[in-house]
C-alpha cells in the first residue's frame, strides 16, 4: 500500500508548516497596539467583572485600532489570574479585570503574588455593597434592621465567603449601626440567595444586582454616596445618618513595567468607553455607579483601602490566626521517601514478601499517609472571635475511619497468597515516567515538538510497529489539537520558554 | 388552558430559521464537548457564550442548552469505548458500559446510552414544563440538614458499587472522602493540607483527578496485563443486526424512573446530574431481577445513570427559571447570557416573556431527539475507534487526558495531578480496590462537609432527625444500605 506512505508524508509536512508558523510569525509590529489586547478575568464568564470587561470590549471597538479579547482563568479566588498576568511579558497585550476582593486574596492567601506587581490602570465603576432582606421580615429602613437586633439577640447576618467583601461589609455595619450579630457563611451567592427567600436570617450583604428577577427580595440600604438612578426608591446609609461607604470597585491593571504608550493608550480608550452612551445603559442595568478614576487616584484609593481591609481582617481574628500558620518542610521530606518507597517496591516487583500481601501493602501505605493527614491536621488554627466549627473536624472522621478500615483489611488479609504471575509492570513505570518527563519538557520546549516525541515512543514501547500509521497519529494528533484546543478554544498550548 | 397558549407562543418564537440553526450547531457541538476529556458541560457552554453575543436572545439560549443537553450524552461516549467518562456525569455509565465493549458489544452499549439519553431528556423537558411551579418548592426546601442527608445517602452507594469487597469499596470512598479536605477551608479563608504549595491551595481540582483515575488507571492496568497486544474483538457494525430492540423494550419502566429520578434531584440546587446518576444507578441494581449483572456489563446499568443525567438538564432548569438561582455550574454561565442578553432569570421572566421561555422549552425538545439521530450516525465512527488496536489507541488516549486536563486551567500542576490519580487508580485496580467509590467521596465530601458544619452552627445534631425532610432521606439512605444485604441473607435462607 503507498496510499497510507503519501498520507504520512502529507501530514507531516503539514505538521512542519504548522511549525514553521507557530515559531516564526512570532514578532510583534513596530507601532504599540499591533495586536488584540487581552483582558484576563478571574471568573467564569456570565458573572459581574466578565460582563463589565465583554462590555469595555464591545464599547472599545469604536475607539480602538485593535480589539479587545477577554479571556477567563477561575481558581484561588484570583490568584490563577494574577499569576497568569505576571508570566507574560508586560508589553501592554495583557490586562488584568482587577476587583476590590482582590486586596482580600492577596493577604490571606500565601503566594508570591502581591499588589505591587499591578500598575493600576484605571477604576471603572463603583457597585455599591447594600444589606438586603426577605419582604416578609418587613425592613424599611436601617432603624428597623437595628431595632429587630436589639429584640432578637442571635440576628443572623448571611453572605458568601469568610473575609471576602461581603463578610466585611459586614463588620463593618454592625460597628457604625452598633448592631451584635452573627455572620454565617453560606459559601456562594446563590445559597446564600436561597437561605435569604426561605427567610433563614435577617440580612444578605450583597449587591444591588443580587436581587434582579427575582421576588420577595428587598433592598434596605446601600452603602453609597447617593442613590442609584435606576433603583431610586432605595435609599442610602448616609441619608438615615450613618456614614457608612462601601462598594466593590471594578477596574483595569497591566503587569508593572509596561511601556508608558501602552498605559496612555488604554487609559485614553477607558475613558472613551465611559463616555460613550452605552456604557451609561450598562451602568444602569447593572444597578453600579460609573466611577472613572485615572491610575494616580486609584492608586492612592487602593493603598488606603489595604489599610483598612488589613484592619477588618484584624478584627475577624483571620489575619492573626493565618500568620500563625507555620510550614513543615518535614512533610516534603516524608512524602518523598514513601513515594521513592513505592516506585522502588513496584520496580522490584517485590509485593511478595513473605508474609506481606499486596492488600496489607496498600493498607499500610494508607495508614502512613493517613497518619501525616492527622499530623497535619494538628496545625490548623480557629480564630478565636470567629463562629466556626473546628476545621479538623470532618478530616479527622475520615481518617479515623480509614485507618480502622485499614487495620481490619491488614488482618483480614493476612495468609493470602497473591497471584500476579504474568504481570509486566515494569512498562507501565516505563511510561509513567515518560509522562512526566513529557510533562517537565514540555514547558522548556513546547506542546508541539514533545507530544509527537511522546506518542512515537509509547507506541514503540507498546510494540505498535507500522512506521506509516505510528506517524499519522502523532503528528495528525499535534494537528489535530492545535486546531481544536488553540484555534477553536483559544487556549494557547505552551511554545516552550526555551524556543521564544 | 395556559400552558398550550404558553407553547404556541414558544412556537413561534423558537420556530426561526436562526433558532433551528443554532439548536443543530448546538447539538453538535456538544456531543463534542461531551467526547472530549476535560471538556465538562459546564465548560462547553461557558466556552460557546461569547459566541452568543452577536445572537438574538433565543438563538443565544437555544444554542447553549442545546449545548448542555448533548454534552451530557457525549460524555458516556467515551465511558463506553474507551472507559474515561467525558463529563463527571457519565462516572457511572462506565461501570456497565466499558464492560459490554469488553465482551465485544460496544454497540449495545452505545445504543442503550443513546435511548435511554434521548428519553431522559424528553421527560425532563415534559417535567420542566409541566411542574416547574411545584419543584421550585422542592428546591427552596432543601437546606443544609437535607443536603447534608443528601451526602450521606450518596455514601451508602458505595455498597452496590464496592463489587466483591464492601470493605475494599469503603476504604476506596475513604480516600476520596479525604482528599477532598484538601484546599480552602469551607468556612474560613484558609488553605488546608496544601502543605504551602501555592497550586494546591484551592484543593484538587476534580476532571484531572477523575481523568487520571478513569482513563490513565485503566491503561495502566491493562498494559501490565499485556492487553495492548490483543485488538478488541467487536461484533458487526451492522445496525439493524445489533439493534438490541427488544432488549430495549424491556427497560423502558426503568428508564422512565431513573429519568424522573434526575430530574429531581437535578432541579435541587448544588446537588446536581452526577450524584442523580449514582442514586438512579443504585436504584437499578436494587430493584433489577438480576442484580449480580450489575458491573459486568448489565445494559439496565448503563440506562439508568444515562436516563438521569440528561433528565437532570430539565431539572437544573428549573430552579433558574423558577427563582433565579443556579441550579449547576453549567446553569450558573447561562444565568450569566441570559443577564448579558439583559433578561433577568427569575420569575419575572415567564410573566415578562413567556415566549422566550417556552421557546427554550420547546428547543430542548427538539434537540433531545437531534441528538438521537446524531447520535445513531455517530456510533459507526465510535465503533471504528474501539476496534483500532490498543497499542495505538492507548498513547493517544494519554496525549488526549494530558492535553485535557493542562486545557481546564492552564496548568501543569493540573496534569501533574492527573498523573498521580493515574498511579493511584493503577495500585487501586491492581488490588481489586474499586475506583468509582473514590469519584463518589470527591463529589459527595464538600457537600457533606460544607452543610454539616453550616447545620451545626445554626443548630444541632438532633435537627437531622426532626426535620421531615432530612429524616426522610437518611431513612431511605439507611434502606438503601441495608436492602441488598438483606435480600442476600433471605436468598441464602431459602
Amino acid at each position: 500500500m503507498k496510499v497510507k506512505n503519501y498520507i504520512a508524508g502529507f501530514v507531516v509536512i503539514s505538521y512542519l508548516v504548522l511549525l514553521g508558523y507557530l515559531y516564526l510569525g512570532i514578532g510583534q509590529g513596530t507601532q504599540y497596539p499591533a495586536k488584540p489586547i487581552t483582558i484576563v478575568i478571574h471568573s467564569k464568564p456570565g458573572s459581574a467583572i466578565d460582563y463589565m470587561a465583554r462590555k469595555v470590549s464591545e464599547i472599545a471597538r469604536n475607539y480602538s485600532d485593535v480589539p479587545f479579547v477577554v479571556e477567563n482563568r477561575s481558581g484561588t479566588q484570583g490568584l490563577v489570574a494574577m499569576q497568569h498576568v505576571l508570566d507574560k511579558k508586560p508589553d501592554g497585550y495583557t490586562l488584568l479585570g482587577v476587583t476590590k476582593s482582590f486586596l482580600s486574596t492577596v493577604m490571606v492567601n500565601k503566594s508570591k503574588v502581591k499588589l505591587d506587581d499591578f500598575l493600576f490602570i484605571a477604576n471603572m465603576v463603583d457597585d455599591p455593597e447594600a444589606i438586603i432582606s426577605n419582604q416578609d421580615r418587613g425592613f424599611s429602613t436601617v432603624q428597623d434592621v437595628i431595632h429587630n437586633s436589639k429584640l432578637d439577640k442571635k440576628q443572623v447576618w448571611i453572605g458568601p465567603g469568610t473575609g471576602g467583601r461581603d463578610h466585611l461589609m459586614a463588620l463593618k455595619s454592625w460597628e457604625v449601626l452598633g448592631i451584635n450579630a452573627n455572620w454565617i457563611d453560606y459559601k456562594s451567592g446563590p445559597q446564600s440567595i436561597l437561605a435569604l427567600l426561605r427567610d433563614e436570617a435577617a440580612i444578605y450583604v450583597g449587591n444591588p444586582s443580587d436581587i434582579k428577577g427575582k421576588s420577595g427580595l428587598d433592598v434596605v440600604s446601600i452603602a453609597s454616596e447617593s442613590r442609584l438612578s435606576s433603583l431610586p426608591d432605595v435609599p442610602t446609609f448616609k441619608e438615615q445618618g450613618y456614614d457608612l461607604y462601601e462598594s466593590m470597585w471594578r477596574g483595569f491593571a497591566f503587569k508593572k513595567g509596561v511601556p508608558d504608550e501602552a498605559t496612555e493608550y488604554v487609559t485614553k480608550i477607558l475613558q472613551e468607553v465611559v463616555n460613550d452612551q452605552e456604557w451609561k445603559n450598562y451602568c444602569n442595568e447593572t444597578y453600579v455607579f460609573s466611577n472613572f478614576e485615572k491610575h494616580v487616584e486609584f492608586t492612592q484609593r487602593i493603598e488606603q483601602e489595604v489599610e483598612e481591609t488589613n484592619n477588618y481582617l484584624n478584627k475577624a481574628g483571620l489575619l492573626a490566626a493565618y500568620q500563625a500558620q507555620s510550614k513543615i518542610p518535614l512533610i516534603y521530606i516524608l512524602l518523598i521517601i514513601v513515594g521513592v518507597t513505592l516506585t522502588l517496591l513496584l520496580a522490584f516487583n517485590k509485593f511478595r514478601f513473605r508474609r506481606i500481601s499486596y492488600d496489607q501493602f496498600i493498607a499500610g501505605g494508607l495508614i502512613i499517609v493517613s497518619l501525616f493527614f492527622y499530623y497535619q491536621t494538628t496545625l490548623f488554627l480557629t480564630p478565636e472571635n470567629a463562629d466556626v466549627t473546628n476545621p479538623a473536624l470532618i478530616p479527622r472522621i475520615w481518617i479515623i475511619v480509614l485507618l480502622i478500615l485499614s487495620v481490619i483489611l491488614i488482618v483480614k488479609s493476612r495468609n493470602k497468597i497473591i497471584e500476579t504471575s504474568h504481570s509486566k509492570p515494569g512498562t507501565v513505570l516505563i511510561i509513567i515516567v515518560l509522562l512526566i518527563l513529557y510533562l517537565l519538557s514540555m514547558q522548556w520546549v513546547g506542546y508541539f515538538f514533545t507530544t509527537p516525541i511522546f506518542i512515537l515512543i509509547t507506541m514503540y514501547l507498546l510494540m505498535y510497529r507500522k512506521p506509516a500509521f505510528m506517524t499519522i497519529n502523532a503528528f495528525g494528533f499535534v494537528i489535530f489539537s492545535y486546531f481544536i484546543f488553540n484555534k477553536l478554544l483559544h487556549i494557547d498550548l505552551p511554545l516552550g520558554w526555551l524556543l521564544i | 388552558m395556559g400552558i398550550f397558549e404558553n407553547l404556541w407562543l414558544g412556537l413561534q418564537e423558537f420556530g426561526h430559521f436562526l433558532p433551528i440553526l443554532m439548536m443543530f450547531i448546538g447539538v453538535i457541538v456538544g456531543i463534542m464537548v461531551g467526547v472530549l476529556p476535560g471538556l465538562s458541560p459546564s465548560i462547553g457552554v461557558a466556552l460557546m457564550l461569547p459566541v452568543t453575543f452577536g445572537l438574538d436572545p433565543i438563538s443565544a439560549l437555544v444554542l447553549l442548552v442545546s449545548v448542555y443537553l448533548s454534552s451530557n450524552y457525549g460524555g458516556s461516549i467515551t465511558a463506553i469505548a474507551i472507559n474515561t467518562p467525558g463529563t463527571p456525569g457519565a462516572v457511572a455509565t462506565t461501570f456497565d458500559g466499558y464492560e459490554l465493549t469488553k465482551q465485544g458489544k460496544p454497540l449495545h452499549a452505545l445504543v442503550t446510552s443513546l435511548t435511554a439519553s434521548t428519553i431522559g431528556g424528553l421527560v425532563g423537558t415534559i417535567i420542566l414544563i409541566l411542574f416547574s411551579v411545584p419543584l421550585a418548592s422542592l428546591a427552596l426546601s432543601f437546606e443544609s440538614y437535607e443536603y447534608f442527608a443528601l451526602g450521606v445517602f450518596g455514601l451508602t452507594i458505595i455498597s452496590s458499587l464496592a463489587g466483591k469487597s464492601p470493605l475494599k469499596g469503603f476504604i476506596s470512598s475513604g480516600i476520596g472522602l479525604l482528599l477532598i479536605t484538601v484546599g480552602f477551608d469551607t468556612q474560613l479563608p484558609f488553605s488546608r493540607f496544601s502543605m504551602d504549595i501555592p497550586d494546591l491551595a484551592d484543593g484538587i481540582e476534580f476532571i484531572p483527578a477523575l481523568i487520571g483515575l478513569f482513563a490513565l488507571g485503566e491503561i495502566f492496568f491493562s498494559i501490565e496485563k499485556g492487553d495492548n497486544q490483543k485488538v478488541e474483538k467487536t461484533t458487526a457494525v451492522d445496525l439493524s443486526n445489533t439493534l438490541p430492540v427488544k432488549k430495549l423494550l424491556k427497560l423502558k419502566s426503568l428508564v422512565l424512573k431513573s429519568s424522573i429520578i434526575g430530574t429531581l434531584v437535578g432541579c435541587i440546587p448544588g446537588a446536581g446530574g452526577t450524584i442523580a446518576t449514582f442514586i438512579a444507578y443504585d436504584n437499578a441494581k436494587n430493584a433489577s431481577k438480576h442484580p449480580e449483572e450489575f458491573g459486568k456489563g448489565s445494559l439496565e446499568g448503563v440506562a439508568a445513570p444515562e436516563a438521569a443525567n440528561n433528565g437532570s438538564v430539565g431539572g437544573a432548569l428549573v430552579p433558574l427559571l423558577t427563582l433565579g438561582i443556579p441550579g449547576s455550574a453549567s446553569t450558573a454561565v447561562l444565568i450569566g447570557a441570559l443577564m448579558i442578553h439583559k433578561l433577568n432569570p427569575g420569575p419575572e421572566l415567564f410573566s415578562k416573556e413567556p415566549g422566550l421561555v417556552y421557546g427554550i422549552f420547546i428547543s430542548l425538545f427538539f434537540a433531545n431527539i437531534f441528538m438521537f439521530f446524531v447520535g445513531l450516525m455517530g456510533n459507526k465512527l465510535w465503533i471504528k475507534i474501539i476496534a483500532a488496536p490498543k497499542s495505538l489507541l492507548y498513547p493517544i488516549i494519554l496525549a488526549l487526558s494530558f492535553i485535557g486536563s493542562y486545557f481546564i486551567q492552564n496548568s501543569v500542576f493540573d496534569v501533574g495531578i492527573c498523573i498521580a490519580f493515574g498511579v493511584l487508580g493503577w495500585l487501586l485496580k491492581r488490588g481489586d480496590f474499586p475506583t468509582a467509590p473514590v469519584i463518589l467521596g470527591l463529589i459527595l465530601g464538600k457537600m457533606i462537609e460544607e452543610n454539616l458544619r453550616l447545620s451545626l452552627i445554626k443548630g444541632e445534631w438532633l435537627d437531622f432527625f426532626t426535620r421531615p425532610g432530612s429524616l426522610i432521606i437518611i431513612l431511605l439512605a439507611l434502606v438503601s444500605f441495608f436492602l441488598p444485604h438483606i435480600k442476600r441473607k433471605l436468598k441464602k435462607i431459602n
